[in-house]
């Protein structure tokens, strides 16, 4: 009964929310209601029992995003200053239309499609032989392992992407900005507060995650909010993007995960993990995808390098 | 004892429906940044009240949630001050 109260008042908050996201004229205030639902939404998470999700909204969604959110926001600002933009309304229109069709194709395509059976039996069953007592990492890892290597190499193409947009006289020099902060300051002083605390979360989420939830995406999530305060506290410079450290740190992941898959392969099967290894072989899969999570998604926030080395 | 707990989370929510309107109304960025702080602060409380009511190991989520979202706080400090400095103090100076 409590529970039917709860969820319903929640569902109230996340389309207040979303509704007060779009529909404000102010970017910033966007920006923030954005922010607010991503903590709704992972509390909505929890009460449909997927704990991991709601560990990477709470992490992406709250977290790092709204920064990168509100970075862009000081961009178009600064951008504004020197040409206003035009303020038309045949293309907000047509957006809505867009955006409004698809929630209303996928609303019918979910409620048209069969009950589906599920997996649950056949991943418990195999559960045993999987090398992790989490499920989700199971299946992400053994299960369907394919997929994960393929969205670590999507994260890395999509930083490569961002770094194109770098100008040439930039490029090898420091991504983003250089970070001013004064001496003694509260922003420093936070941002020598923060950071071990934050290590030792991430590092605790990649370690949980073989047998309750977590795992490389959340814990490489905190490790890249880590690294960034650090940064945006002006504790640590961002390394050059052309450092050869930086470099391994990023494919360090798909690399580790590929040789596991092919030293599979030499077995007969391409990404099959042994049972008996498979434990281990998960664990190193995920500390080397920590890594490369971590450094991917820090370097995706903070930006192409923009001044000259 | 689980019924009780999702009514305190409930009511909880219900509060920060009052800092959903302070993020509506404003006026100032400050002002709407510290009603998303609000929100993130009875988010943790409302995620560890249902890992009372649910499952214990809902209490990470609290965790990443406390982390994380300080953390937009300075990414808004950094973004508002000039230079990017964020430090509140230099008004002073």
């Amino acid at each position: 009964m409590s529970g039917t109260v709860f969820d319903i008042v929640l569902c109230a908050l996340i389309l207040g929310a979303a509704l007060a996201a779009v529909s404000g004229r102010d970017p910033f205030a966007a920006v923030v209601f954005f922010v607010v639902y991503g903590v709704f939404i992972a509390t909505a998470w929890l009460r449909l029992d997927a704990v991991n999700v709601a560990l990477a909204e709470a992490a992406i969604g709250a977290g790092l995003t709204g920064v990168l959110l509100l970075g862009a926001v000081g961009r178009l600002a600064r951008l504004r200053e020197t040409a206003p933009p035009a303020r038309a309304a045949g293309p907000r229109l047509l957006a809505a239309l867009a955006a409004g069709g698809t929630t209303l194709l996928l609303g019918w395509v979910f409620l048209t499609l069969p009950e589906p059976a599920g997996l649950h039996a056949e991943v418990g069953a195999n559960l045993a032989a999987a090398g992790s007592e989490n499920a989700v990492t199971a299946v992400l890892l053994n299960f369907r392992a394919w997929d994960t290597l393929l969205e670590s190499i999507v994260l890395l193409a999509a930083l490569i992407g961002i770094w194109a947009l770098s100008p040439d006289a930039a490029w090898g020099g420091r991504p983003g900005m250089t970070q001013r902060t004064r001496a003694g300051g509260v922003l420093a002083q936070f941002g020598r507060v923060l950071p071990p605390i934050g290590l030792m979360v991430g590092v605790y989420l990649v370690w949980a995650g073989t047998k309750q939830p977590g795992g490389a995406f959340q814990g490489g999530t905190v490790l890249a909010a880590v690294a960034l305060l650090a940064m945006m506290a002006g504790r640590i410079a961002p390394p050059r993007v052309s450092a050869p450290g930086l470099r391994l740190a990023l494919i360090l992941g798909p690399a580790v995960f590929l040789a596991v898959g092919l030293a599979a392969l030499a077995a007969g099967r391409f990404l099959w993990l042994p049972p008996e290894h498979a434990y281990a072989l998960i664990l190193g899969i995920e500390a080397a995808l920590t890594v490369s999570i971590a450094a991917t998604l820090a370097l995706m926030v903070i930006g192409p390098p923009q001044e000259a080395p | 004892m689980t019924g009780w707990f999702l009514a305190a989370a409930t009511l909880l929510l219900l509060t920060l429906a009052g800092a959903l309107w302070r993020v509506w109304t404003g006026p100032g960025r400050a002002d709407r940044m510290m009603a998303a702080q609000l929100v993130g602060t009875g988010g943790v409380a409302v995620v560890l009240l249902l890992a009372a009511a649910t499952d214990w190991a809902m209490i990470d989520v609290a965790l990443v949630l406390a982390l994380l979202a300080a953390f937009a706080a300075v990414a808004f400090v950094k973004a508002e001050t000039p230079e990017g400095r964020g430090d509140p103090e230099d008004d002073d100076a």
